[in-house]
């Protein structure tokens, strides 16, 4: 690794203001750091070499803290960490899935400093946040020196390890919208190791009325470069009752619209055949929740 | 002299167990002297190659930067700068080619790592490509070569005939005929052959490589080495073969390894530390990273043919085995793996013809060589899979058809060596037992089926190596056991004084176990092969019973009770107050004979190893995942010197298998590994593990001290094939090749259905 700078500032504005002119560009530019579980890997591996790291460990406390909406949502600080968000009563109150994502979202140690923020911005497409969040339609908002902005947390992807952030736009908050009767469940499979890396991650957001699903979001990650909405899959869905015959139709629809890319958990064709029987598992089970 | 409780057989707590937990236990990895320089090594990027040029020049004129090296600069200062210890194959730095992308072709010195690091970074090799060769059995014929002559070491007898030879891959070919096969098949009512494959993997101790060079001596003519290594007696003859000095200009000094595994034998990082400090006349550290391990040395891919004749009732009458090994680049210890644990390929099963070739290659990957089991459980992975689909064919029941051919004590084994003290039967009656093999097994339902496997192995020893100790009694009655002998993680410090403390009847708080230290203690052969319990134990027993018998006679000749007087007052009256020691020396080499053309031994092991196993799976048919339920892991150590230290060393070793089983593999693109870190090389973690029993049978190893031998390796026998059987006893689906994935099942399962899957 590289030697670098480390900066400590104790505000945001500071933070952003040292990541800006004279940092650096490209593989050398100025890096944020807040849990830095990504981060080191990259520099390990030379494929960062920052000459100015920006520790937001000092900065106001607010951008850590977790809490309810009046409404029923999640307001929650870029800088809280995995864990905090595991352990969180409101969250588990408001979104239950989100704690259970958490308990297999690698490792208790990674979870113990790595943070929100962090873990949507990294745009590694095999995270378990950026696809869950994005079938909750849940927003980030950012900070940058162009001022603030707010975007859904599925605009955020453009690419494999692509965001749509600035270099020196930081996610301040996520804001997660009140679930309101969404029964939602995130499926992260793994074929190798118990903790690793999805084979494929499959989210599945259901609004039942009257017995009858009124809105459906399926969410396939992991072997795709960006969570990817299951459109044909989710269209299917609407307006039935989820009978036999509906969940094949919808796990073929899903295999049918989407390309998985093979690599060492399993093979495109493979992968493909988890979605089609994991596309209905989930949405059984969830269908089966009271 | 008075005798404490018995010392033996007791599961004392690990003598070294709380320096470990509170961070005070010494390893290299850690360790710093004044003035160091630390080695980082630029890498091939191709997998076979004729070296044009090393652009050296960058690297050198980064500020920071003491030293650059190349193979060349290596040359000057050693002639003949190769090491191994089957062949003199593998140079310090590659010189005139790379024979695998890894391979080190540059050294940068710099006291701080990161300018190091960077410096090695700026390093720029120009290769002419050469026709690279990755399959073993490729190998045998391909016209791509990895060393052009092939350069014996000459410490083995039967590597003498491969001297100087050309043009191949092959670094050696062990043969054993047995009866008369052809006839056997013949006469067989059925004949089955199939064909197993394993994958490359490797050790991935959690202390990487490292050694600490330091020059010494008024003429900077001698080296004191820190290394973490299992084999200080051996690195330091190496070393000094290599300087063309006497091994007293070598000191080796080993503190605690953070694990070996088999990967810290024989040379490994302490050739290029040593030649960077005679170059630099610095202190020099090698360390490598977690990541560079998978350039070091890894675990032999194989394919093993195994073609048997069977009666109709179950009984085997004829087997052939032809087992290719992975080398990669370089020997290291493969050729004794083809020939100490190829000669036991057929099983442990009573088979009057035998034919054996076995087969050790070069190809152009990292190099293999002993990983935990010596390539053993790649062998029993072939043979039980092989049983049970013999079984399964012939609708006999797994258990029933190894009943019926397992080896009985004082049978013949293929080398025709009698098994001695061999547990096989009690191994497997016993996993039958606990598995409740004869009883209905719950089969499952709805889209998880449930199926069970079981597997029986056996390795003999490496044979014959030397081990020796030293017992230093003090006058007050404490005392110090000298041995080369390195507690990587195992316990052998714990077994060692234990059996010190039974001999002298001193309580294992006065005995010290003093680390490898070549200067101080005395030879031993390698930790390694799960010798040490056996070969150590003789030669620490032997020390013991000589101080003891020391003892007795000065007690005599002062004219005191040894039964009944204190050690201090024995020496008081001796030496006038507490002065002097009593020094006993034990010493240890087992009987062998080499095996003859045919690969016939009267005495092919001084002990045999047992381990079996018992898997229970559940299997999704909808997706093919599956997940091993239960595993029962039976072995033979003989007499447990320390029964907790037994159940961790089977627990150990089944987890290590059971990776290599289910999740690990080291995947290549044109010979680069491209799975190189611990996040893309899966290793088991804590969630990874199945409810697991572990049980030493009640056995005794009569040749053994105190009834003991090895048991390092026995739990990684059977699980392999275990697990295997039992996903084919549940679905049907036979897999022949490590790992077991969810995709391969599913795949079989598919085919099974007759819609196999496509891969558009």
């Amino acid at each position: 690794m590289t030697p670098f700078e480390l900066a400590e500032p104790t505000s945001l504005a500071e933070a952003i203001a040292l990541m800006g002119e004279g940092a650096g560009i490209g593989d050398n530019a100025a890096r944020a750091i807040a849990g830095g579980t990504a981060l080191m890997l990259m520099m390990k591996a030379g494929v960062f070499q920052p000459k100015r790291l920006v520790s937001l460990r000092r900065v106001e406390p607010r951008y850590a803290e977790i809490a309810a909406t009046p409404e029923g949502g999640l307001r929650i600080g870029a800088l809280a960490t995995l864990t905090a968000l595991e352990r969180s009563a409101v969250v588990k109150q408001a979104a239950p899935v989100i704690t259970q994502t958490l308990k297999t979202l690698s490792n208790v140690r990674v979870r113990n400093v790595a943070t929100v923020g962090g873990a949507l911005a990294h745009g590694d497409p095999h995270m378990d946040l950026p696809p869950l969040l994005t079938a909750l339609g849940a927003q980030v908002r950012t900070v940058s020196p162009k001022g603030e902005r707010t975007l859904a947390v599925g605009e955020l992807y453009t690419g494999y390890y692509e965001t749509a952030l600035a270099e020196n736009e930081l996610i301040t908050e996520v804001l997660v919208p009140p679930l309101a009767g969404l029964r939602v469940a995130y499926k992260k499979i793994t074929t190798r190791a118990a903790d690793d890396w999805p084979t494929l991650g499959l989210t599945v957001a259901l609004q039942l009325n009257g017995g009858v699903v009124a809105d459906a979001r399926l969410v396939v990650s992991a072997a795709t470069n960006t969570p990817t909405r299951l459109a044909a899959a989710e269209k299917i869905l609407r307006g039935t009752t989820l009978d036999t015959a509906t969940l094949a139709r919808c796990g073929d629809a899903a295999v049918s619209e989407v390309e998985l890319a093979g690599d060492a958990h399993g093979s495109s064709a493979y992968k493909r055949e988890l979605l089609r029987v994991y596309t209905q598992r989930v949405l059984r089970e969830i269908w089966g929740k009271s | 002299m008075t005798l404490s409780t018995a010392a033996v057989g007791r599961s004392i707590p690990r003598l070294e167990a709380r320096a470990k937990v509170t961070g005070r236990a010494e390893y290299v990895h850690n360790m710093s002297v004044p003035g160091m320089l630390i080695a980082k090594v630029a890498r091939s990027n191709v997998a076979h190659g004729r070296i044009r040029n090393i652009d050296v020049a960058a690297a050198r004129a980064l500020p920071g930067v003491f030293a650059v090296y190349t193979g060349e600069d290596i040359r000057k200062l050693i002639a003949e700068p190769y090491y191994g210890p089957a062949f003199h194959d593998q140079p310090i730095l590659a010189i005139d080619k790379v024979r695998y992308a890894g391979e080190p072709v540059a050294v940068v010195l710099a006291a701080d790592a990161h300018v190091a690091e960077n410096a090695a970074r700026l390093i720029e090799a120009q290769y002419e490509a050469l026709p690279a060769v990755y399959d073993e059995v490729e190998a045998m014929t391909s016209k791509a070569v990895v060393h052009e002559v092939l350069k014996p070491a000459g410490t083995f007898a039967d590597l003498k005939h491969l001297k100087d030879k050309r043009d191949t891959n092959v670094a050696l070919d062990f043969h054993l005929r047995r009866g008369d096969l052809g006839r056997a098949f013949a006469a067989a009512d059925h004949v089955f052959e199939h064909t197993f494959r394993t994958q490359q993997v490797l050790h991935l101790p959690l202390e990487p490589f490292a050694t600490v060079a330091i020059v010494n001596g008024a003429g900077d003519d001698s080296l004191t080495l820190h290394s973490s290594t299992q084999s200080p007696s051996f690195v330091r003859t190496e070393i000094a073969r290599l300087f063309g000095w006497t091994d007293n200009k070598v000191r080796v000094k080993v503190p605690y390894l953070g694990g070996g595994f088999g990967a810290k034998v024989y040379v490994k990082s302490e050739a290029l530390a040593a030649a960077c400090a005679m170059l630099a006349k610095r202190p020099v550290k090698f360390a490598t990273t977690m990541e560079e391990q998978f350039y070091m040395i890894t675990k032999h891919a194989t394919t093993l043919r195994i073609k048997s004749g069977v009666m109709q009732d179950g009984k085997i009458t004829a087997r052939e085995c032809e087992v290719w090994w992975n080398g990669g680049a370089y020997a290291d210890i493969g050729p004794r793996v083809t020939q100490k644990s190829g000669f036991t390929a057929p099983g442990p099963y009573d088979i009057d013809n035998v034919h054996i070739d076995s087969y050790a290659l070069y190809t152009n990957l990292p190099a293999a060589g002993a990983l935990r089991g010596f390539g053993i459980p790649q062998l029993v992975w072939a043979y039980e899979s092989h049983t049970d689909m013999i079984a399964r064919e012939l609708k006999i029941d797994p258990l029933t058809i190894r009943r019926k051919n397992i080896l009985r004590e004082g049978w013949p084994q293929a080398t025709g060596t009698l098994m001695r003290d061999a547990a096989l039967e009690k191994v497997l009656e016993r996993l039958a037992q606990r598995m409740q093999w004869e009883k209905p097994f719950q089969r499952g339902s709805g889209t998880i089926k449930r199926g069970r496997g079981m597997a029986i192995g056996f390795k003999a020893s490496i044979s014959p190596t030397t081990s020796m100790a030293i017992v230093n009694l003090s006058a007050d009655g404490s005392c110090a056991l000298y041995s080369s002998t390195v507690d990587m993680g195992q316990g052998s410090d714990t077994i060692m004084a234990q059996m010190v403390s039974e001999v002298m009847g001193i309580p294992i708080e006065k005995i010290t176990v003093v680390h490898p230290d070549t200067d101080v203690t005395p030879y031993d052969m390698a930790t390694l092969g799960s010798r040490s319990t056996f070969h150590m134990g003789h030669a620490v027993k032997n020390a013991a019973e000589d101080a003891r018998d020391k003892l007795l006679t000065l007690a005599s000749e002062v004219g005191l009770s040894a039964e009944t007087t204190p050690i201090p007052d024995i020496f008081k009256k001796k030496y006038g107050m507490l002065a002097g020691n009593i020094v006993g020396v034990g010493s240890f080499v087992p009987s062998y004979q080499s095996p003859d053309a045919r690969g016939q031994t009267e005495n092919a092991t001084p002990f045999w190893m047992i381990g079996a196993t018992g898997a229970e799976v559940e299997v999704d048919t909808e997706t093919g995942e599956f997940k091993v339920t239960r595993l029962v892991n039976l072995v033979d150590v003989g007499k447990s010197i320390n029964p907790a230290i037994v159940e961790t060393q089977i627990s150990g070793a089944t987890v290590m298998q059971l990776g290599f089983t289910l999740q690990e593999q080291m995947n290549f693109s044109d010979g680069h590994v491209t799975n190189a870190s611990l996040a893309d090389y899966k290793i088991p973690g804590m969630r990874d593990i199945p409810p697991m029993e572990n049980e030493a049978v009640d056995a005794e190893q009569k040749s053994g001290p105190f009834g003991a031998k090895g048991v390092g390796e026995s739990g990684t026998f059977g699980v392999s094939p275990a697990v295997a059987n039992a996903i084919d006893d549940a679905v049907g689906v036979r897999l022949t090749s490590l790992p077991l994935t969810a995709e391969a099942v599913y795949r079989g399962l598919r085919e099974k259905a007759g819609k196999p899957l496509k891969d558009s």
